[in-house]
């Protein structure tokens, strides 16, 4: 029981050591461009509360204005014009927005070009910006 | 005897703290001697605000592999680069990174933070946006290289 309790605790502190975060979860991914919508611009007109798997929640504000860089096989990915969108495992990653059907289903990392599904989709309901 | 011995401690604790905190001219006093951006480069703002908090823990700061400054508190410094990816890092008792992009004639920001950690403190470097990044660096001081005068 003692070397049980002993072994535990090394591999808690091996774990916090490590940094504790696992990876964020992620898959190659091409992005494309997405005609006719490439370069539009979009806010949302609801807060978004996601929660990625990595274990750090991300919230996007309502009227956040977003614009269509391209589309990946899961949507449509949509950049922050004005502010900055990361997610978090491990390291920090800065992300852009995957959308489809109204919902945020997960993100795209520019950096490493890959796609990182939420395990469950937020809802994300956007209004086209026409006016600049 | 006690009472002598814990305000002669504290003394020392304070001085050693201010002395950890950034003590470069302010971003005001050298705003004029930041140089432009190239074109075809953008620019990468580290900055760290100021707090007591992990104050002594000042680990460099490293873009692409290579140290370009070092954070700490109170302090900022930026670099120059070509479009692309960059990767920001520091390590303490474990490496932090963070990944971003950054396009010729953008300029982003990127704040060091000291978090919890098992046995010191952790610094993880995160992405904050243009109109945060700006107001903040604006509240520190400069710890790069040094500028030539205008």
């Amino acid at each position: 029981m003692g070397r049980t309790r002993q072994a535990l605790m090394l591999c808690l502190a091996a774990m916090l050591a490590s940094g504790c975060a696992s990876e964020v979860k992620r898959a190659p991914a091409e992005l494309a461009a997405a005609q006719p919508e490439q370069g539009r611009r979009y806010v949302t007109t609801l807060a978004v509360e996601a929660r990625p798997e990595s274990g750090y929640p991300r919230s996007i504000r309502a009227g956040t204005e977003f614009v269509v860089v391209g589309r990946v096989a899961q949507g449509l990915v949509l950049k922050p014009t004005q502010t900055v969108l990361t997610i978090e495992g491990a390291h920090m990653h800065e992300a852009y927005a995957v959308h489809r059907d109204g919902q945020l289903v997960g993100f795209y990392l520019p950096v490493e070009r890959a796609y990182a599904a939420l395990p469950l989709p937020a809802s994300m309901p956007l209004q086209e910006k026409n006016a600049p | 005897m006690t009472k002598n011995i814990t305000r002669r401690l504290a003394i020392v604790a304070i001085a050693a703290l201010l002395a950890a905190c950034a003590s470069g001219p302010k971003h005001s006093e050298i705003q004029s001697s930041i140089p432009a951006m190239k074109a075809g480069e953008g620019r990468l703002y580290v900055y760290r605000e100021s707090s007591m908090m992990g104050a002594a823990i000042q680990p460099s700061v490293l873009v692409n592999g290579k140290v370009a400054g070092q954070s700490k508190p109170g302090g900022f410094f930026f670099v120059d680069l070509p479009p692309g990816s960059v990767e920001v890092s520091t390590s303490t008792e474990v490496e932090k990174k963070l990944s971003l992009t950054l396009d010729a004639g953008q300029t982003r920001y990127v704040r060091t933070v000291i978090g919890f950690g098992l046995l010191v403190g952790r610094v993880y470097p995160e992405l904050v946006d243009n109109a945060a990044g700006a107001k903040a660096v604006a509240e520190t001081s400069y710890i790069g290289a040094p500028l030539a005068k205008p």
